[in-house]
């Protein structure tokens, strides 16, 4: 906003010319940062003319380029007393309060001229987060790249989902859902009996819970209880027989404990249930490798590669093809596989 | 071919190991220390994390009177002064290596003065050890390996030992890890490899991590070469790193184990490292090497993923008479199986093997492939402990100190089964050998900072047989041979594990059989074979001095 125009404007019909002129120099020393002059010439400004609002909202602006929030307030509602319907008067008066601390009264005026970013922000101050998280994704549509944008809504969502989790407990505390929600923040802790012992209560209490599974059996994954987690991975498999996710953790929990064909088995059905996952086709070829179908493992990494070209899972394809290669007896195909996947360790260094 | 001669037989205790084994079933091993076995590993830890710190110590079994028992000798590190001072105040008795000799009723007596091992070098923190007969005396002899300078001990044959380093020209400098004496030319003399981790001074360590403050990857310090020493034969060694091509290779190695896995004759050599590409030294039998670890498959997971490789064995998992690898390696990896498919080629078997299942969130060092049941099926165990020792601050799921593994081989499958040690430790070196001369394996694991671990094998009912060999033509500890017994092979080797060296006798589990059929190839290329070999003996074969 250029506070010299919008004050010249404010002022223009109204004023005295010794006032006018208080406003052209406050306003000039206020577009070249000289915060203390300006405020001095728009307190004359307002001492002249007490009944014109651009002096208080030439001195609150002042005010706030001086860092001087709490100070600014005053004229600010002291200017919009005198006019309410000042758009600019509004937006300062927002941003000065919710930056003074007084978030709760800063929502109307920022409210008022839709000033979403900060709106947002004073509205997660105030706990308002399912409006705030609105609000802040509003405003990254506009902005995308706003670092800022992005860590209040993350910290809006954060909150308002564990918010709705408090809720949830207070509300039933012995649901599956609470147990559930219980494991997981054990879980997070790295809490590994706790979050087993909820985990296990949920599904005693809602057993075909979708999902459950899952998570207690991505618990036993971290702890490398492969056994375990094929049970669980199974038991979520059959609740849910067209989920491909539990497909493959189901599959890649019997390679890791080389019962290669089942889970080659189950990789495969987790491929056709969703195909063109690069992840998928990479344990696939993989479960196929070490189950002695050469030929297999070619054509998944080869789809694998297919859709990604770099990368992690590009590299470990290319390397797995240059074995099957080089078994086969093609060194010259072997050897490009082997470069390839030197060239992306290289890259990922 | 030679029907050999047998030279000594005596009848082991099996009688006592198999009422040992009666209402003893459930663990193989009964833990504790032996009378007179007091040692305590120092690694002075300090604020600073300096790497040494947390990678030592190693232990060695050998018979270093002949009297027929396996002594110990444990190696340890050294005071580390805050002042990053390059001494290590190695005369201090507390900071001193230390051997026990076994007397007759199984206790031990620490003899480190009287054979004169006391002075390990002001200027050196110790790593580990390697144990041989360099010279072909009838007497092991021992090599210390330091952050520093390097020892070798000469066995004088009458309870003492020499510091012969100097003459023999070994010291290697800079940060020496795992060594082994193996006869890579097969001339009947005992060459060295010595691993060396980084190029690392405690001058020029990194500080790493903030809150908290952690031991630095390795990634953070420059790859070193290893080095090879050719024996002259007349108590010197000659460095032929270079022109062996060993030093053309630059690693962060930390374990290295020899056997012949192309059986071409000559021993070849596998070294372990730290977070990059594992290497495989072929032998050319020409004095040269060529580093194939990437052709052969044992570069890498399967995945392409470099371990962090710290110890190794290089022994027939699946008796189809071909060496295999495996690597212990960190946490969050899995230790690598490297099964040797002929023709110089090798899988990556650790999905297939259950080895992956076993090791996702334990960090192994000292291992070792041996017939702990003597059932004919070499099983593993894992010396374990992560190297941070605030690794639950970084990652909640893992653990510093953590119980060693043992696995079972069922068919070429591993399970893991209970070990009678529940207690956590920072287990590092490991040492493997019987103890007792029941005819089963037993285990010293060195821990960091603490007291070793003995694991007494509780003997069961199956049969075995264990051989020393004796080269004539060949190194006189027959190192390097290839020995086949009822369809399983070894290579004779005391190297291996993690910076340890373990008995070098020849140890086979027959299982149900009571007589064996022997095969040795002895490294001057002669093959003797015994049929009808009695059952649960020990047996000292003689290379014949020429072909019959």
């Amino acid at each position: 906003m250029s506070a010299f125009c919008f004050i010249l404007l404010l002022a223009w019909q109204a004023a005295s010319t010794e006032v006018l002129e208080r406003l052209k120099a406050g306003g000039e020393a206020l577009n070249q940062s000289r915060a203390a002059e300006a405020a001095a010439e728009f307190r004359k400004a307002t001492e002249a003319a007490p009944d014109l609002p651009a002096g208080f909202v030439g001195l609150g602006q002042a005010l706030m380029q001086s860092g001087d929030y709490r100070g600014a307030i005053a004229p600010l509602k002291r200017a919009l007393e005198l006019n309410p319907d000042l758009p600019g008067a509004h937006q300062l008066l927002g941003f000065a309060l919710l930056a003074a601390g007084y978030a709760n009264e800063a929502i109307p005026h920022l409210e008022k001229v839709q000033a979403l970013d900060a709106l947002g922000v004073a509205q997660l101050k105030t706990g308002k987060l399912a409006e705030a998280t609105a609000s802040l994704q509003a405003a990254l549509a506009k902005r995308p790249g706003d670092v800022d944008l992005m860590y209040y809504l993350g910290r809006a969502s954060g909150l308002l989902s564990r918010q709705t989790f408090e809720q949830l407990r207070a509300t039933d505390p012995e649901s599956a859902r609470a147990h559930q929600i219980l494991g997981e923040t054990y879980a997070v802790l790295h809490n590994t009996a706790g979050a087993e012992q909820e985990y296990r209560e949920a599904l005693r209490l809602r057993p075909a819970t979708p999902g459950l599974h899952l998570e207690l059996g991505e618990l036993y994954v971290a702890e490398s209880q492969w056994d375990k987690a094929e049970k669980e991975f199974r038991a979520e498999a059959s609740l849910q027989p067209g989920d491909a996710e539990a497909a493959f953790r189901l599959g890649n929990a019997l390679l890791q404990q080389g019962k290669v064909n089942e889970a080659r088995r189950e990789l495969e059905r987790a491929s056709g249930l969703a195909p063109g996952m690069a992840d998928v086709l990479y344990a696939l070829g993989k479960a196929a490798s070490l189950d002695g179908d050469k030929a297999a493992a070619e054509k998944a990494w080869r789809a694998l590669l297919e859709i990604e070209k770099d990368g992690p899972l590009a590299g470990q394809a290319h390397f797995g093809l240059a074995g099957v290669y080089r078994e086969r007896g093609d060194a010259a195909k072997g050897d490009a596989e082997m470069k390839e996947f030197q060239r992306l360790q290289r890259a990922g260094r | 071919m030679v029907r050999g001669p047998v030279v000594f037989c005596f009848c082991a205790l099996s009688a006592v190991a198999v009422a040992l084994a009666l209402g003893l079933e459930g663990h193989i091993f009964d833990t504790g220390t032996p009378a007179g076995l007091v040692f305590h590993h120092e690694n002075s830890p300090t604020l600073r994390k300096h790497l040494i710190e947390t990678m030592g110590g190693g232990v060695a079994l050998l018979d270093y009177n002949n009297d027929g028992l396996l002594d110990i000798f444990f190696v340890n590190s050294g005071h580390l002064s805050a002042d990053a001072k390059e001494s290590f105040d190695r005369a201090n008795p507390r900071y001193w290596n230390r051997l026990f000799r076994q007397n007759p009723d199984g206790s031990f007596t620490d003899v480190t003065a009287a054979a004169g091992l006391s002075s390990a070098g002001d200027a050196n923190y110790g790593m580990g050890v390697a144990a041989a007969d360099y010279d072909n005396d009838g007497f092991t002899d021992l090599y210390v390996t330091s952050y520093g300078r390097n020892i070798l001990y000469h066995n004088n044959g009458n309870g003492t030992f020499t510091d012969v380093t100097a003459k023999a020209g070994v010291a290697a400098g800079g940060w020496s890890v795992s060594a082994g004496f193996f006869d890579f030319d097969n001339d009947g003399k005992l060459d060295l490899f010595v691993t060396r981790y980084m190029d690392w001074d405690l001058m020029h360590s990194k500080s790493c991590g903030v809150s908290p403050k952690i031991y630095c990857s390795p990634s953070e310090f420059p790859a070193a070469s290893s080095v090879l020493y050719r024996n002259r034969g007349d108590g010197t060694f000659e460095d032929v790193s270079i022109a062996s091509g060993i030093a053309a290779k630059r690693g962060k190695a930390l374990g290295v184990a020899f056997a012949d896995y192309d059986d071409d004759g000559f021993a070849d050599i596998f070294v372990a490292n730290d977070g990059m590409e594992q290497f495989l030294f072929h032998n050319n039998g020409n004095g040269t090497f060529t580093e194939r670890a990437l052709e052969a498959g044992v570069a890498f997971t399967d995945d392409g993923k470099r371990i962090s490789g710290m110890g190794v064995d290089f022994r027939d998992y699946d008796n189809d008479g071909r060496p295999d690898i495996v690597v212990t390696d960190l946490a969050r990896q899995t230790y690598a199986v490297y099964h040797n498919e002929g023709h110089g080629a090798f899988s990556y078997r650790s999905l297939p093997t259950g080895i992956a299942a076993l090791s996702g969130i334990s960090s192994g060092w000292g291992m070792r492939l041996e017939d702990f049941d003597n059932d004919g099926w070499k099983d593993l165990f894992v010396a374990q402990g992560h190297v941070m020792d605030n690794v639950e601050q970084i990652d909640a799921g893992l653990h510093y100190l953590e119980p060693p593994m043992l696995a079972m081989n069922r068919g070429g499958r591993f399970e893991r089964t209970a070990l009678g040690s529940p207690q956590p430790v920072a287990g590092r070196g490991a040492a493997f050998g019987d103890l007792n001369n029941d005819g089963w394996t037993d285990i010293v694991m060195t821990v960091l900072g603490g007291k070793p671990l003995v694991f007494r094998n509780r003997g069961g009912q199956a049969h075995w047989l264990t051989l020393s060999l004796r080269g004539t033509r060949s190194n006189r500890d027959g190192f390097g041979a290839r020995v086949r017994v009822n369809g399983q092979t070894q290579y004779a080797t005391s190297a291996g594990s993690y910076l340890s060296a373990s008995d070098k006798r020849v140890h086979f589990g027959l299982g149900a059989a009571t007589t064996a059929r022997v095969e040795i190839r002895w490294p001057s290329g002669l093959v003797q074979k015994m049929d009808d070999v009695q059952a649960d003996r020990f047996l000292t074969i003689i290379e014949p001095e020429r072909l019959r």
